[in-house]
């Protein structure tokens, strides 16, 4: 199950990810934290809390990425782990999601 | 007192709620088993027979109906169209995109000449559908030929297989070939790969659901263990490898229940040359 903490600063929100990214995060993230991240012009999500992310957890990621740039607010990707950074070199979310994304 | 307790009208709707309860579970669980038994229908197809190899498929879906798929399709050139995927999720939403991609796949399997062709139009046919509902599908394709012992491949976002060289006993991942996932990017154009096989190798097609299989320690499987199963029982034939692999699986995991699905599908060329 994944958890997550907000750290705002102003227009900033930072939002650490913690745990596993999979089917049972679909309401937390869809319902919760997409609406939330909206508020903000800049969003950081740092993934060095999570550890195995699979394909619905993939789908759940690259939706609330898709969704926050359709509304103009800009995204980055930080502190992925290596196992995971794997999956998403796999599935080339880099250049799906745009390699500036990752930092 | 008397007030408060239920009518003979209230109690009896109360039996009715847990009829219509009872019945509607009874409705869904027909209904998944049914779903069930046509997916299983569409994905234990023929198998092809064809002169100098054999190949086989299985899938073990971690619930009752699974997301990943294989196929084969005999062309009329005499080559063998493979092609394994993994549907994003779990469940009946996974089975329902499984069947889309099937489709797509068989629709457009014989008008197209190469397995990156293949995968090209099958994004192009899919892409709107697969952004719609917020999916993708990973998926490898490729093609043997028989006759000459050449196979192409082409990915999108799938891992790559394994190659298991029959004649000096090694394993490693075919060459890469990157290509974006069905429903990444629209308008993409696929790439492929091609290799010369020879007698006794095998190609072994896989979905994640066997490296990330985990024990009770939250251990996963992982790639070490398929290549160790994979290099004693290379000289088997498919089916017994299958079963092989299988029985590695389960020994590791313990009976700890299954978190995703488990398919795999391998090509071994036979020890008699068909003139190449």
């Amino acid at each position: 199950m994944i958890q997550y903490s907000l750290h705002e600063n102003g227009e900033y929100l930072d939002v650490k990810l913690a745990g596993d990214l999979d089917i049972d995060g679909t309401e937390v993230i869809e319902e919760e934290l997409i609406p939330n991240m909206e508020k903000y012009q800049t969003v950081n999500i740092n993934f060095e809390g999570v550890r195995f992310v699979d394909s619905t957890g993939m789908g759940l990621l690259m939706n609330m990425v898709q969704s926050l740039k359709e509304k103009g607010i800009k995204v980055t990707i930080s502190n992925v782990q290596q196992d995971v950074m794997n999956v998403f070199e796999i599935l080339q979310l880099p250049e799906i999601l745009g390699e500036e994304i990752f930092i | 007192m008397y007030k408060y307790r239920p009518t003979f009208t209230q109690r009896e709707r109360v039996i009715d709620n847990q009829q219509i309860m009872d019945n509607m579970d009874k409705t869904l669980q027909r209904e998944i088993n049914l779903a069930r038994n046509i997916q299983m229908q569409l994905l234990n197809g023929k198998t092809p027979e064809f002169e100098g190899g054999e190949v086989i498929g299985s899938s073990l879906p971690a619930r009752l109906i699974g997301g990943d798929y294989y196929d084969f399709y005999p062309l009329v050139n005499g080559k063998i169209r493979i092609v394994v995927g993994d549907v994003m999720g779990k469940g009946i939403p996974a089975a329902m995109l499984m069947i889309l991609t099937r489709d797509a796949f068989r629709r457009v399997a014989e008008i197209t000449d190469s397995p990156a062709e293949t995968l090209t139009s099958m994004n192009q046919a899919l892409y709107e559908d697969l952004r719609t509902l917020k999916s993708f599908v990973t998926l490898i394709c490729a093609d043997y030929d028989p006759k000459t012992g050449i196979f192409t491949y082409a990915s999108a976002g799938h891992h790559l297989p394994l190659y298991i060289n029959g004649r000096d006993k090694t394993i490693k991942e075919l060459p890469k070939v990157s290509g974006i996932m069905l429903g990444g990017l629209p308008d993409q154009v696929y790439k492929e790969m091609s290799i010369q096989l020879d007698e006794q190798d095998i190609i072994f097609f896989y979905t994640d659901g066997i490296v990330e299989a985990q024990n009770k320690d939250g251990e996963q499987y992982k790639l070490e263990r398929l290549v160790q199963t994979l290099l004693e029982n290379h000289e088997k034939s498919v089916g017994e490898i299958e079963r092989s692999v299988m029985d590695s699986i389960h020994q590791f995991t313990q009976g700890v229940p299954q978190k995703d699905d488990i398919t795999m599908v391998l090509l071994k060329v036979s020890r008699q040359k068909n003139g190449y």
